[in-house]
């Protein structure tokens, strides 16, 4: 009976549409802060010494690059609203700034090749993975190369 | 402004594409390296962040591709339907990727403990499996070891020529070693000192309370000078030295000394001095006498010219007698201490000591009688002829037999016996007698001149004294042993000297 006589009280708080955006664009933060503590500690301990760890760090500093450039993007286009694109046809964009600005109209464009970023990442950490399978596959086991 | 999209298109689908492709092929080497080594944190580690990468690559690159093709064939509607869900899972990938990653440190700290403890287990197991193949060799190596130690201490113990001895806090003997047996008078080693302690041993009491309650307060005591008596009696005069092992626990407690004779050494010090002072005193004697004996001289000469030109029967001829006689006295006197001090250089008669020694009890036995004595004579009939000078070689016989006369009294026993040590080149002449003996106080100054015990007038105390000086002046040594109311023993020590050789070498002389 209480429940069903309740008035609306607003207790439990709506999440409109920018949250999602807000909360993407705070990963992308929380992603380069973690990558940065990353390479921090690599460098403290002085296991870039080692080339198997020196990839990986070249790695996260990488997905650091990348993350700038995907925040970038998101800013420019979903949170500021500050360029629009529109489709010509299949295979043209018609990209617009809200200022008039090329310089930043060739920004977005060059943003918007993250891949170029990401991939080298993931390429390093690869790199860096194979470098510590070599080296552990020549010493005891149980030890990282440091 | 227009512009192509065919680029981003390409590096889009492609990038997504190598991103599955490397984002899998990283969680493939990492899978391998943790299967390699299952236990390692830091392969674990890395794991979770391969495997968030690939998931993120997964959902990004796929949302990616579903895009294009979904706009490049006009269905934009369904990726507005989709691309919220590709968002909110792409943004929850990076968190997980994010949030891993931040555990770095931990784990890296906790890989380094691990594989710290890893190798500390590592070396006790090593060390153990050692131990274990080799257990028995390092015992038996072991062993030697402690055998040969315990050989070289042992050794040690046993042929010191000092006294090593192991007591108990309370002076209980524990241990002691050969030298420390002769010491202390037993007639052979003894193992087992069932009660004995060190304190028996000591002279004065006060002495061991003194080290032991040093050795209590400093661990150790250095160099003390005491007096032990072994078992048969006799005194010892010792340096202890000792200090404390407190052992394991305080009911192994022991206390180790090292005790070091130096009787022999003292006696020979004693001996030293009283040479040194006997010389001194000769020194002085032999000037004093120089110069009283030409004043006594010239005394003497004018009392008897005095007397000549008296009549014997008058009152002046018996006074310049009564000079005369005291005069002759004081010359006797003077000349002894002459003796004494060795001035003057002994005459070199070819003599038999047994015959020396047979002239002189003869004239005792006539003037002054040795009746109640039993004379006990030994002579060494291998006792070569000698060189000496056997008018104050006599003298001395005759003052040492006198003196044994004198400490028998009425009744006793006199043991003259000679001996030829050819190994030292000497011969003995002992005088023993069962007298009264020599107090130990007077032992050092009965070689003084004017010592004497006998009543005034009996003895002018210059007998042993001029004995000495004749002695020494023959290059030999007198010795004394003796005990209060048991008697004494004069030892006289004559270096040998062939008589024939001088003699041959004066004939020498003679013939050119």
């Amino acid at each position: 009976m209480i429940f069903m006589i309740a008035e609306p009280a607003f207790a439990t708080q709506a999440h409109s549409a920018p949250e999602g955006l807000y909360a993407h664009q705070l990963a992308h933060i929380f992603f380069i802060i973690s990558m940065g503590v990353l390479i921090y500690w690599l460098r403290a301990r002085q296991l870039v010494r080692s080339a198997g760890w020196r990839y990986i760090q070249y790695a996260a500093l990488f997905f650091i690059l990348w993350n700038l450039d995907a925040f970038t993007v998101h800013l420019l286009e979903e949170q500021l609203a500050v360029i629009d694109i529109q489709r010509i046809n299949l295979w043209q964009i018609k990209i617009t700034a809200n200022n008039h600005s090329n310089a930043l109209l060739w920004l977005y464009y060059f943003a918007k090749f993250d891949h170029l970023l990401c991939v080298p990442a993931l390429l390093f950490l690869y790199f860096g993975l194979r470098r510590l399978m070599k080296k552990a596959q020549t010493s005891t086991p149980g030890l990282v190369s440091s | 402004m227009i512009i192509s999209f065919l680029p981003i298109w390409i590096v889009d689908m492609t990038g997504s594409i190598l991103m599955i492709v490397f984002s899998f092929l990283c969680l493939s080497l990492v899978r391998r390296l943790r299967n390699r080594d299952q236990g390692n944190v830091i392969w674990t580690y890395l794991f979770w962040v391969c495997l968030g990468l690939a998931a993120f690559a997964i959902s990004r690159s796929a949302g990616h591709i579903v895009k294009q093709i979904l706009v490049l064939s006009g269905h934009e509607a369904v990726w507005s339907i989709i691309r919220p869900y590709s968002g909110a899972i792409n943004s929850l990938m990076f968190v997980f990727v994010a949030s891993v990653t931040l555990f770095f440190e931990r784990i890296w700290k906790i890989y380094r403990q691990i594989s710290k403890d890893k190798q500390a287990l590592q070396t006790i197991s090593d060390e153990l499996r050692f131990l274990n193949q080799n257990l028995e060799n390092l015992v038996a190596e072991r062993t030697q070891e402690l055998a040969l130690s315990e050989h070289k201490y042992r050794r040690i113990f046993e042929v010191s020529r000092d006294m090593i001895l192991v007591t108990q806090p309370d002076g209980t003997i524990i241990n002691l070693n050969p030298a420390g047996c002769k010491l202390l008078g037993y007639k052979e080693p003894v193992s087992s000192f069932s009660d004995n302690s060190f304190a028996d041993f000591f002279v004065k009491a006060s002495d061991w309370h003194r080290i032991r309650k040093t050795i209590e307060q400093q661990s150790f005591i250095s160099n003390a000078e005491v007096s032990l008596e072994d078992t048969d009696g006799k005194q010892i005069r010792v340096l202890v030295s000792g200090s404390l092992d407190k052992g394991f626990s305080d009911r192994d407690a022991t206390i180790h000394f090292l005790v070091k004779d130096i009787e022999q050494r003292r006696i020979v010090e004693e001996q030293i001095a009283q040479a040194d002072k006997l010389a001194s005193i000769g020194q002085l004697s032999a000037g004093i006498a120089h110069e009283i004996n030409n004043p006594l001289g010239i005394i003497l000469g004018y009392t008897q010219l005095l007397i000549r030109n008296e009549k014997s029967n008058s009152e002046k001829f018996d006074d310049l007698k009564t000079i005369e006689k005291h005069v002759r006295n004081c010359k006797s006197i003077v000349e002894d201490l002459l003796n004494f001090a060795r001035s003057s250089k002994p005459n070199e008669d070819v003599i038999r000591l047994d015959e020396a020694m047979e002239d002189v009890l003869s004239f005792i036995q006539q003037h002054a009688g040795l009746d109640n004595i039993s004379v006990k004579k030994n002579y060494d009939s291998a006792v070569p002829e000698m060189r000496l000078d056997e008018k104050k070689i006599k003298q001395v016989f005759m003052n040492l037999i006198m003196n044994a006369k004198h400490a028998i009294g009425k009744e006793g026993n006199l043991a003259i016996s000679t001996g030829y040590n050819p190994d030292e080149g000497n011969v003995v002449v002992k005088i023993s007698d069962t007298g009264h003996g020599i107090e130990k106080k007077d032992m050092a100054r009965i070689f003084d001149p004017f010592f004497t015990t006998k009543p005034t007038g009996e003895g002018t105390g210059l007998g042993l004294s001029v004995s000495y000086g004749i002695i020494k002046n023959h290059g030999g040594d007198i010795l004394v042993e003796s005990e209060a109311g048991k008697g004494s023993t004069f030892t006289i020590v004559l270096p040998l000297v062939s008589p024939h050789s001088r003699l041959a070498h004066a004939k020498i002389h003679s013939y050119n």
